[in-house]
């Protein structure tokens, strides 16, 4: 898979502080979070990718043009939503994008046509004439993110998209971006840090520790490899565990009648509920290990050797 | 493609010269000037003087209107390097007013809600961007000042015939460059302002303490310090020391008015001071992203 963005060696310093530290990877995904606790370096990272830092070493390529020199000419196939508020309050909706697809190049009749069309695909074609002031902050967000798109972006850099949105607008917002990761026309960079966005949408994660690379792992292999995973709650033990065992599968049990069960590819999971019958236990809860990305975040965030380990990308 | 059909779609349809994208910004920002009904009440006012002008130059080239009105004018004594310094005056200080009210405005739009950042993530450099609104504030002043000042000049010089328009051809060049240095100082200065402060009546005030309270305070140490130099605070004394010397103004004229205190060097060197300062001011505060040293 060709690279979208590609990390060599990439230091940002502001002031004296550096706050990118000798970056490197190839972010190769559709959608790709990149997720770290606060002052981690994503917005910085996200800023560098647009141009507004210039690196102090090393450098980064959008697909394979390198930021430096080149500025302009990526800048063009690229949709930023800050995370921050950034609009023009005193513009109806309607204009304000259209003002912004043409400064990116669009001439103006296509122009309002996208305008047009990018409001109604955030949902804010009813409201596309009043003015952004009086917008809530959920269809500000909404705006912010037609403005990323109206000019039809080949790479979107969403910076904390859902942030101070109500559960009802977050799930809408996460609903737009899986729908545009499908279109397959358009990667996309999140920028969270909460993992369950990353999670809903991402197929590949970067995770920033103190300006550094504490993981890059593709969550789509994590899914796949975490499908054989189960996590089961019984009502009592009664010679289950031992039986699972003899089936030919790692079992581990813990308290509250939890066992984590590894299932190997030729057993399904119907024979589970066999066994169980067998031995007149109850199944209350059985799910797929759903807790993936919550692992590989806190691995990453401890100064372990597993932890470096995934952040060589050895899962 | 219809607006029914909600999907996303790489736009890969023609796009206007990257050369000329910041005149996007210069039709939007002139476009949001004429929203405000004052401003375009304003504008329409600012030109009133040039109609006067215009007539005076008509009447007294038209022996018949005269003789109806009972005048005697003789227009080699009327319009000359004093009246078109007369009429420079009275605009300039218009497209003062004018700028106090449009830039402040036209700027804080962009900085009160972090909205720079949204042009600067596109193929919009800072240049660019001061560029657009530069040129908005320039074209807008520019109709009520040297544009006008030219198409009198040459209505006198067709009225008044005999190669008056030739022989005057250094006016046309004093009333060009007078206009251009005050536009470039009035645009810098309150586009610097208002970045700075980013709050329209705060930048509005600044600018007006610039040019009516500075000048005191340079009075003040000129005569505490027995100097005449404090006057270099003094921006509209420095401006018109430089329009008498453009528009060739008589010794007398320029003795009278105290024009005369400052040597024109010093004048040079406190406007185009104030420009570059305005700049780095402008180069400072335009950037998407504020980066705190430490």
């Amino acid at each position: 898979m060709s690279s979208v963005i590609e990390l060599e060696n990439l230091v940002v310093k502001l002031g004296n502080r550096i706050i990118l530290d000798r970056l490197n990877g190839s972010l190769t995904g559709q959608c790709i979070g990149l997720l770290g606790p606060n002052g981690s370096g994503k917005s910085t990272l996200l800023n560098t990718l647009l141009g507004f830092y210039p690196p102090f070493g090393g450098t980064a390529r959008i697909f394979g043009g390198d930021l430096r020199g080149n500025i302009g000419l990526l800048r063009s196939s690229i949709g930023y939503m800050p995370e921050s508020d950034a609009f023009i309050a005193e513009m109806s909706g309607i204009k304000f994008v259209r003002y912004m697809a043409e400064i990116s190049g669009l001439p103006a009749r296509e122009a309002m046509e996208r305008a047009h069309e990018a409001f109604f695909y955030v949902g804010l074609g009813e409201v596309r004439y009043r003015k952004v002031g009086t917008y809530s902050l959920g269809m500000k967000q909404l705006v912010k993110l037609a403005q990323a798109l109206v000019h039809g972006p080949r790479l979107l850099l969403l910076d904390e998209p859902t942030n101070g949105l109500d559960p009802e607008a977050r799930q809408r917002m996460l609903q737009l971006v899986r729908e545009i990761r499908d279109t397959r026309g358009v990667h996309i960079v999140i920028s969270s840090h909460l993992l369950r966005d990353i999670e809903d949408c991402c197929d590949q994660v970067l995770i920033l520790k103190q300006g550094r690379i504490a993981a890059l792992c593709n969550l789509e292999e994590e899914r796949k490899a975490n499908r054989k995973f189960l996590e089961l709650e019984i009502d009592r033990e009664n010679g289950f565990v031992h039986a699972i065992n003899e089936l030919g599968c790692e079992c581990a049990s813990f308290n509250g009648g939890r066992l984590k069960i590894v299932l190997p590819e030729n057993i399904a999971v119907r024979q589970l509920y066999q066994l169980a019958a067998e031995h007149t236990v109850q199944i209350r809860r059985m799910n797929y290990r759903r807790d993936s990305l919550e692992d590989i975040f806190l691995k990453a965030m401890e100064d372990k050797p597993e932890a470096r380990e995934i952040a060589s990308g050895r899962l | 493609m219809a607006v029914y059909k909600r999907t996303y779609k790489v736009y890969d349809g023609p796009l206007t010269p990257t050369g000329s994208r910041f005149l996007v910004l210069s039709r939007y920002s002139a476009a949001a000037f004429f929203e405000s009904r004052w401003f375009t009440v304003f504008s329409f006012l600012c030109l009133v003087p040039v109609f006067i002008g215009a007539f005076m130059i008509y009447l007294v080239h038209n022996a018949s209107v005269q003789l109806l009105l009972g005048m005697s004018l003789k227009a080699k004594d009327l319009i000359g390097n004093v009246w078109f310094w007369g009429f420079l005056q009275s605009q300039a200080w218009l497209a003062f007013f004018m700028a106090l009210w449009a830039v402040p405005g036209m700027m804080s739009r962009d900085f009160s809600n972090h909205a720079l950042q949204l042009y600067l993530s596109r193929p919009l450099s800072r240049i660019e961007y001061l560029l657009g609104k530069v040129s908005a504030v320039v074209i807008a002043l520019s109709c009520i000042t040297w544009v006008p000042g030219l198409l009198l000049f040459g209505l006198q010089a067709q009225l008044e015939g005999n190669g008056w328009g030739r022989q005057n051809l250094w006016l046309m060049a004093a009333i060009f460059i007078g206009c251009v240095l005050w536009i470039a100082v009035v645009a810098l200065l309150s586009m610097a302002l208002s970045v700075w402060v980013k709050w329209r009546i705060a930048a509005s005030g600044l600018m007006l303490a610039v040019f009516f309270v500075l000048p005191g305070f340079g009075e003040a140490a000129s005569a505490i310090l027995g100097t005449q130099w404090g006057k270099l605070l003094n921006v509209p004394y420095m401006m018109t020391l430089i329009w008498t010397r453009l528009f060739r103004l008589p010794e007398h004229f320029r003795h009278g008015w105290r024009y005369d205190d400052m040597p024109l060097w010093s004048a040079w060197a406190s406007v185009l001071g104030v420009c570059l300062i305005s700049l780095l001011l402008l180069n400072r505060r335009l950037r998407a992203r504020e980066v705190e040293r430490g």
